[in-house]
């Protein structure tokens, strides 16, 4: 098309008039397409925060409201406050997206006006009642306080049904281009709009986005604390700061673990959806980026264990747990192992014939989803089990059902990883359809052993007697790293899966719908799309230290910002999880 | 001296992206190009033309090979080694090309025992494949182990009839009627092309067809610019002039184009 464009602007008047109604227009430099990308992705890596931290602060401010602990009143706090300053950032970053959708993209954007148009005035509503709420929530907090808190719980909770509804609007936009529905061959809307909005991959996107907002918000409020960890003054301030890593840690690895779950069940829409679409992305031109994807999921898994690990040093009374980590390690760098190994490998013709193949005669076998759905399942399984082996460091239980609820616990432990490696290797000897139901079977053992062992852990340990307070502050420095190793790998992540989501349209803007004309139709290999996620990385971590560092400015000369005292927690508390 | 925090932390969010950055840079690239239009219409292609330009299709824009292999057994779809030689005696009352066919444009109206009935309409977006490369793909397959005999008027003329996934609409302000003199007189197109009612001569392919097998923006680029637009299977390199940019007024070629649009 931008030859197109070319050809018509060497020509007089007459052909420069077919050109006054463009479908592209170019952005100087670097292009519509890279415009595009880089303020899509920091505006939804600034969306996913604002709208995933309220989720557990809310929550947080619940817990402190119910418990009388003022300690989480001023986390939750702290934790708002984190967003609040990066709420018109997320603005401006859309409206900045907008202008170019309608600049540089004026046909598609008029396409996807004459479908959405109804849900323009509901996002707008949406938006004004979510910046209301949140202000309202974040400067009452303390003008709503004492016998008026469950006034301001509930702006808490009113800010995040908003917050959550402008995504499900949002989502239907960026999923209608991934699987239209509700339109026909022409792209005309035959009915309702909820047709286009209830479409194949709304609902798992919905879900699998509100999760990784609350990962994504985690890992960010953790980095955060780390960074105001390793540049505290006294132990006081280190000991906060280590309690509050911990709980964006906690929120972003109780999220993370149900997150491959709902990741499942988009790809199996998308299958459901387009064949040719899921078999593209699986097993086309985007087969490598999964491969990246594991590793980087291995990362996170890896670094959040290491993290539990670390912690448990400052737990008196968690000795008893180290003997299990080299196990933990072995299991964790296994399934990691299996989870990155590719399907078949781009060799030369020596080095085929060397193999016997594309596929490696042992490790090939590990490249497929059975081998993955294993291991990752199995990664799951221990991370919690580190876990629960981190909550009871410095508990004795003393319910004399002890022993029968430990067998238990195990039972279904043990369990669960017999069905995650019986149908993993049963996979093997099915057809593909078959095989795709086993990874049903395995996350619903995964879940049903999470769910047992909480249910009966939550019971036996409540009461229990303590073996030591913990060490709020004491923790190793290099554990602050590995917080910021996961926001990092997250953010990264995001942005990948971001040109996942994108990249499986190809060259379609619409899929089989409205083509994309455009000089950038081509879908970049791997390599391209990394250097942009990561200068697109560096620019949003950039912009959050400067709206944290304007945000702190504003604290200054203030000893009680919002009168919220920081808590003293050297000494730590065990009332804590 | 002790370096700030600021520049410990950021020195390694800096080197771990670079090590990911690294990575994904040192395996192997692939892009995905949106696929070509392939014109065969009124050429006088040769089966071997016709069977290298299906084959082409097999591995591009047809998508084939994501779910079938040639010699290999796959678990989505049946391997195609010698389908043109089976295709004959898999349906009774039907034909190699016929069946062929009907497994290209209705692939649900008869599975092969054993496979899921997951293939798409190879006509319609997103493959979109026009009738061209239909015709292209059925003779690829018929060279499995059997003969090449299928042609253009074996493929419905409704296949392909809403491929293309709506290209970006593009309005020509050009008079078709005066584009159509332009075709006769000035640009002498009539010597070499056949465009519906008008010219005869077989030099150049028919263009009686040619907005419902083109892109707007292939006819505009073509007209000025020919040889770096390619030639149409089994016509000679080099015949259309390239001096159309320089004797055209932008009138004059404007119309042409809105003329040449009006041919479906």
């Amino acid at each position: 098309m931008v030859a197109l464009l070319t050809l018509l602007s060497a020509l007089p008047a007459l052909a420069q008039d077919a050109a006054k109604e463009p479908a592209y227009r170019a952005f100087p430099l670097i292009g519509s397409r890279l415009a595009v990308w880089a303020i899509a992705q920091l505006h939804l890596n600034f969306a996913a925060f604002i709208l995933g931290v309220p989720i557990f602060a809310v929550i947080i401010e619940i817990i402190g409201w119910r418990t009388g602990d003022a300690q989480y009143d001023w986390l939750s706090h702290e934790f708002v406050k984190l967003t609040f300053a990066a709420f018109s950032t997320t603005a401006l970053l859309g409206a900045l997206l907008l202008f170019l959708f309608i600049g540089y993209y004026p046909k598609f954007w008029t396409y996807m006006t004459s479908i959405f148009f109804p849900t323009y005035g509901v996002y707008a509503a949406l938006f004004f009642a979510e910046t209301f709420t949140v202000y309202i929530w974040y400067y009452g907090w303390d003008w709503l306080s004492g016998s008026r808190k469950w006034i301001h719980v509930s702006l808490g909770v009113l800010s995040n049904v908003f917050g959550t509804a402008i995504l499900l609007v949002a989502n239907s936009w960026v999923t209608f281009m991934i699987s239209p529905a509700g339109v026909d061959e022409s792209g005309a809307l035959k009915g309702s709009v909820w047709a286009a909005i209830n479409n194949f991959t709304w609902m798992p996107i919905n879900i699998h986005r509100l999760i990784a907002n609350i990962v994504f918000g985690g890992t960010i409020a953790a980095a955060y604390a780390a960074f105001r960890f390793l540049g505290a003054k006294t132990d006081e301030e280190r000991a906060r700061y280590d309690w509050m890593g911990y709980i964006g840690n906690f929120v972003a690895l109780s999220a993370f673990i149900v997150l491959p779950f709902a990741g499942y069940y988009l790809g199996r829409e998308i299958y459901a959806f387009n064949q040719t679409m899921g078999i593209t992305m699986m097993g086309g031109f985007m087969s490598w980026l999964w491969i990246i994807q594991a590793i980087l999921i291995g990362v996170l898994f890896m670094g959040s264990n290491y993290y539990l690990w670390l912690g448990m040093e400052r737990i008196p009374g968690s000795e008893r747990y180290r003997r299990y980590v080299p196990m933990l390690i072995g299991i964790l760098a296994f399934g990691f192992m299996v989870w990155a190994t590719p399907r078949s490998m781009v060799i030369t013709l020596d080095e085929a014939r060397a193999m016997g193949g594309t596929h490696h005669p042992v490790l090939g076998f590990l490249g497929v989803m059975s081998a993955k759905n294993t291991a990752v399942n199995m990664m799951i399984l221990t991370t919690f089990l580190s876990f629960v082996l981190y909550r009871r460091a410095n508990k004795v239980s003393t319910k004399p059902w002890v022993g029968t609820g430990m067998a238990i616990q195990w039972a279904a432990l043990g369990l669960a990883a017999a069905v995650v490696i019986f149908f993993g290797v049963y996979g093997y000897f099915v057809e593909s359809l078959v095989r795709i139901g086993f990874s049903v079977y395995q996350v619903l053992a995964v879940l049903g052993a999470i769910f047992v062992v909480m249910a009966i852990d939550i019971p036996m340990f409540k009461g229990a007697r303590s073996t030591g307070a913990i060490r709020w502050g004491t923790i190793a420095p290099r554990s602050q790293y590995v917080l910021i190793l996961l926001a990092v790998t997250f953010t990264w992540l995001m942005g990948l899966m971001g040109f996942a989501r994108s990249g499986i349209r190809q060259h379609w803007h619409v899929y089989g719908i409205m083509r994309d004309n455009s000089v950038d139709a081509v879908t970049p290999a791997i390599g391209y799309a990394a250097n942009m996620i990561t200068v697109v990385t560096i620019a949003f971590f950039a912009l959050v230290l400067f709206i944290f560092w304007l945000g702190g400015l504003g604290e200054k000369g203030r000893a009680e910002a919002h009168g919220h005292a920081a808590p003293v927690i050297a000494g730590g508390s065990d009332r804590r999880p | 001296m002790r370096l700030p925090v600021a520049v410990k932390v950021g020195a390694f969010a800096l080197v771990v992206m670079g090590t990911y950055t690294y990575y994904a840079n040192s395996i192997p690239q692939i892009q995905s190009k949106p696929p070509a239009e392939l014109s065969l219409e009124g050429g006088n292609v040769t089966p071997a033309q016709l069977v290298k330009a299906g084959e082409e299709i097999f591995h591009t824009k047809g998508t084939c090979e994501i779910c079938h292999r040639i010699g290999q057994k796959g678990t989505r779809a049946p391997d195609l080694a010698g389908i043109g030689a089976r295709a004959g005696k898999t349906k009774p009352g039907m034909s190699a090309k016929q069946y062929i066919i009907e497994s290209l444009l209705q692939p649900g109206a008869y599975l092969v025992e054993g496979y899921p009935n997951i293939m798409p309409q190879v006509d319609k977006p997103p493959i979109a494949l026009n009738r061209s490369e239909v015709w292209a793909l059925t003779a690829f397959l018929e060279s499995q182990g059997g003969n090449v005999d299928v042609t253009l008027d074996d493929i419905p003329k409704t296949a392909g009839a809403t491929a293309g996934g709506a290209p970006a609409e593009i309005k020509i302000p050009g008079d078709p009627k005066a584009g159509e003199v332009v075709f006769s007189t000035k640009g002498a197109c009539i010597a070499c092309h056949k465009a519906g009612k008008i010219g005869a001569s077989p030099v150049g392919p028919d263009l009686s067809q040619i907005a419902k097998i083109q892109t707007p923006d292939y006819i505009m680029k073509k007209i000025l610019d020919p040889a770096g637009s390619g030639t149409v299977a089994g016509f000679p390199k080099g015949v259309m002039p390239p001096m159309f940019g320089q004797t055209l007024t932008a009138k004059e070629y404007v119309d042409l184009v809105a003329f040449l649009l009006t041919l479906k």
